[in-house]
């Protein structure tokens, strides 16, 4: 069998909700025998577990708070699970929503760089790429253009081209098919395409659930912190569509 | 799971070099006369603190304005990082909470942008240094030394401040003021003389007067500490390092979720 890209076991992940939080030294030294302070835990995760192989790209959907984002966090090290371990089998794009990073007082080319630097690559590298992601983006003439002239189609276009020339192992892809015109998303669909026959792994979540149903090999349905559903796509939508009319 | 330190460093040094420059950059405004301000700064602080201290107090340090923009520049170095790291993570925060990369990074080219600029502080100096005919000693080779530890100070506070600043939001006003009041115990204008002796070993236990005097020996002749002072010193500073950084890591674990 292939192999595996992401692992989770048991994660568990809480945040604190402070009951009346004053952040600073000042409160913390007049109030020291104040009885309100403290916090409650909100568990956001509880005890998920999953496996995905290299080459799959899976899909997840679940109501808003239900903790996809939270989810999708800590499998990119932004936060760190309080239980349960994280198994990553290949560099991990680190965006979570794409055009992060990106600065409107700099031109598209200054963009590009500096977040090829972010992501770990050395200045000569994403140079070189720089060329291939304004074609893919067409926005030639724009290139040294700065980003704050750049309508948010285009925006979202450039973003779009930077995260995927990287070309990782593994992306995390938080709703994002809302971007560009008919023609740029059927561009995006192939590229993914194409990223899953080269053997490498998305994860993608989204409330547009036919391209979930047409690009995803599989997909995970969460409410309330836990996976309740974990199918093929058409299992797994009819399921979560049930759920809403449910509550509905 | 995460590498060592260093090793950090090594590969990330891109992204702490441009993220340096591009604060030094929003410093000085991209501008020339930014640029120039960022020297004037300290030399009209020079200017007064030099006709306050020689024509009030009669001051009878040698080569006194040489002596008191040194101080000038190593004080500022330090005073400078520390206040531009601590607000180093919350003023990222959009980046912080959307990528992950080791967020010492952030931190460690706040500290550097001090040291470049302290860098064009120097280049002043050595004009400074002309003008009045002040030749260093051979002991100036050493300087890159003294400036590591220093280095390794200012981030070790850095490390503690920036965390800190993140869950606790007043950090920074407060560090501000102690910071000025180290301005007064650091022999920045004045001599470490002044002080009976009782006084002025506890005085030491503030690292930056060790490094003020032992940066000041290696350029400008006066007198080397002794050897109990420079090894206290390395200690002290050390200590604040490893401290410095293991609450940084401490503070880390929930930090995205404080931002």
């Amino acid at each position: 069998m292939s192999e595996t890209a992401i692992k989770l076991e048991n994660v568990e992940k809480s945040f604190r909700i402070f009951k009346e939080k004053k952040q600073s030294i000042f409160h913390l030294l007049t109030s020291f025998n104040d009885t309100t302070r403290g916090y409650e835990k909100l568990k956001i995760l509880d005890n998920i577990s999953f496996e995905v192989k290299k080459g799959e790209m899976v899909g997840i959907i679940g109501r808003n708070g239900s903790g996809k984002t939270t989810l999708l966090k800590l499998i990119a090290g932004v936060l760190h699970p309080d239980k349960g371990i994280i198994v990553r089998n290949g560099e991990i794009t680190p965006f979570l929503e794409i055009g992060t990073g990106f600065n409107g007082e700099l031109s598209a080319r200054e963009n590009i760089i500096m977040y090829g630097i972010i992501l770990g690559f050395s200045k000569g590298v994403i140079k070189n790429k720089v060329e291939d992601i304004i074609k893919y983006a067409e926005l030639e003439k724009f290139i040294d253009t700065k980003l704050k002239h750049f309508s948010s189609g285009m925006y979202a276009r450039l973003a779009f081209a930077t995260a995927v020339q990287v070309d990782p192992e593994i992306m995390l892809i938080d709703e994002v098919l809302s971007v560009g015109d008919a023609a740029f998303q059927k561009k995006s669909f192939d590229t993914f395409k194409e990223f899953i026959q080269r053997k490498k792994t998305i994860l993608f979540i989204s409330h547009d659930l036919n391209s979930v149903r047409n690009l995803c090999n599989s997909v995970m349905v969460i409410d309330k912190g836990k996976i309740v559903c974990n199918d093929k796509p058409d299992i797994a939508i009819e399921y979560y569509q049930n759920l809403l009319n449910q509550t509905a | 799971m995460e590498e060592n330190l260093l090793k950090t460093i090594w590969k990330r040094r891109s992204m702490i070099w441009v993220f340096a420059v591009n604060d030094l950059k929003l410093r000085y405004k991209n501008s020339i006369l930014g640029f120039l301000w960022s020297f004037l700064e300290p030399l009209l602080l020079l200017g007064v603190m030099y006709i306050v201290f020689t024509t009030l107090f009669h001051n009878a340090i040698e080569n006194y304005p040489v002596y008191l923009l040194l101080g000038i520049i190593i004080w500022n170095t330090f005073s400078r990082g520390t206040n531009m790291a601590t607000n180093s993570l919350l003023g990222r925060a959009g980046l912080i909470q959307k990528m992950y990369f080791r967020r010492e990074i952030l931190v460690i080219s706040s500290v550097l942008t001090s040291f470049i600029m302290m860098a064009f502080e120097f280049g002043a100096f050595a004009v400074f240094m002309i003008i009045f005919g002040v030749t260093p000693t051979v002991l100036v080779v050493l300087l890159p030394l003294v400036l590591v530890m220093l280095f390794t100070l200012t981030l070790g506070v850095s490390f503690f401040l920036s965390s800190l600043n993140v869950y606790y939001r007043d950090v920074q006003y407060i560090w501000t003021v102690v910071v000025q009041v180290g301005f007064f115990i650091t022999p920045v204008f004045y001599k470490l003389d002044v002080f009976p002796s009782s006084i002025k070993s506890f005085l030491h236990l503030n690292p930056m007067v060790g490094v003020m005097e032992i940066s000041r020996a290696l350029v400008i002749h006066t007198q080397m500490p002794g050897l109990h002072t420079i090894l206290a010193t390395l200690a002290i500073s050390g200590i604040v390092f490893i401290c410095g950084y293991a609450i940084f890591r401490k503070l880390n674990y929930r930090l995205v979720e404080e931002l």
